[in-house]
Order: C-alpha cells, then sequence, then structure tokens
C-alpha cells in the first residue's frame, strides 16, 4: 500500500529520493529519506500507532507538531518517542503502544482501601496478578 | 456533543466533565482532581482550555487566578533519561 504522491509539479518525482526500509510491530514499511514515522506509516496505511492504556481505543496522528504526544511509540526499545517528530532510520525497530492491565475503569467506585480492593476485585486468594 | 473526547490522554468526555461539574459544583482544579483531565502524559497541555471552557459552560465559574489549571515548567514533557537521569 502506497498513499504517496510520487509526482508532484513543482517538488518533482519521488523515486529520486533514498528508499529503505523498517518495521512497525514486527511488519516491513518502506520509508524515504526524511520521513517522521508518522508519515512514512500513514504512507503505509496505518493510521492506529498506539491504543490507550486503559480503554484499549485506537490513537494516532492527532497534532502532528509534537505537542499533544498522542502518537508515541517505542523506538529500538525506548519507550514514548514521538512518531510524528522522529526520523525514520533505516532498520529502525519501532513498536506500537500496547494496552496495560486496568482492573478499575469506573472511577466513581475506585477502592479506596486495600481490603475494599480485594473486594471489588474479583482477585482468587493466592493469586498475586490483578 | 456530550459523547466527545476532551482529554484524551484520560479519555474524559465533556459528559464525565458536565457530570462532575454539575453534581459537585466544583471548580477546574476539582474537576482536574476528580476525573484526571488535564493530568496525562501531555499535561494538560492540549485539552486546558477546553476544560476551562466546559467549566465555564457548565456551572458558569469563569477560569480565574486563585485556583486555575496552572502551566508549569518544562515546556514539554520529557523523560528523567533526558535530564541526566541515566548516568
Amino acid at each position: 500500500m502506497n498513499n504517496r504522491i510520487m509526482n508532484h509539479p513543482v517538488l518533482g518525482k519521488l523515486e529520486k529520493e533514498a528508499a529503505f526500509t523498517f518495521t512497525f510491530d514486527g511488519k516491513e514499511y518502506q520509508s524515504y529519506e526524511g520521513d517522521t514515522i508518522a508519515s512514512a506509516l500513514l504512507a503505509g496505511g496505518v493510521r492506529t500507532l498506539r491504543v490507550h492504556e486503559n480503554s484499549a481505543s485506537p490513537r494516532g496522528i492527532y497534532c502532528n507538531i509534537g505537542h499533544c504526544m498522542e502518537c508515541r511509540v517505542t523506538v529500538n526499545d525506548t519507550p514514548s518517542v514521538r512518531a510524528c517528530l522522529t526520523e525514520v532510520k533505516p532498520d529502525m525497530v519501532v513498536e506500537s503502544g500496547k494496552p496495560k492491565a486496568a482492573p478499575f475503569t469506573d472511577r466513581e467506585n475506585m477502592p479506596h482501601t486495600y481490603t475494599e480492593f480485594e473486594q471489588k476485585s474479583k482477585r482468587k486468594a493466592g493469586n498475586n496478578h490483578v | 456533543m456530550d459523547k466527545v473526547v476532551v482529554c484524551r490522554c484520560e479519555e474524559v468526555t465533556m459528559e464525565d466533565i458536565k457530570h462532575t461539574a454539575e453534581k459537585y459544583q466544583c471548580s477546574a482544579r476539582e474537576v482536574k482532581l476528580r476525573t484526571r483531565a488535564g493530568m496525562g502524559y501531555c499535561g494538560g497541555r492540549t485539552c486546558r482550555p477546553l476544560v476551562n471552557a466546559a467549566l465555564e459552560e457548565a456551572t458558569g465559574e469563569k477560569p480565574g487566578n486563585d485556583l486555575p489549571l496552572k502551566v508549569q515548567p518544562p515546556v514539554r514533557p520529557v523523560t528523567l533519561s533526558e535530564l541526566g537521569g541515566d548516568k
């Protein structure tokens, strides 16, 4: 998939630029020199760069100027890198943001003590995982 | 309109803010502490004016100087390693 403008009336043909590959969540994508992670993935048809930690709803490019932190991804094991500001380098390994364990989503009924937490969570005795 | 997400970092909708503002008749700061709107990854740099505006609509309270949603340095969120925490 390629959403790029290959032949621009002012900027010329894109084939002249150097192309290389990088991976996003294990899949290979093509990038041109000067691409940001966000622009290369958008051209590759990827609009979801991460999901919300609690609700797992999708997130992608929002402000695209490094302001909102919505496009943060993990680059070469460095977490929270803004995809919209970071230039792609050859063989970069990019991972999307995954949902995290969220035992309580109802903010009104959050447990306030550990006893309440044990009562409210469906946690079995002896199992330390939430 | 009520389903519109105001604070994307903490996923707080207009409905949540209106509901909290009407239930507790509170300041912008209290709404922030109750709903976590503006306490997410971007540090409220995206939604702060929206939270203030939503509050004004719900309670009629103008965002004042006594307990505002204040702005603190740094300008952008930075990691501790960027500040030298890796050494």
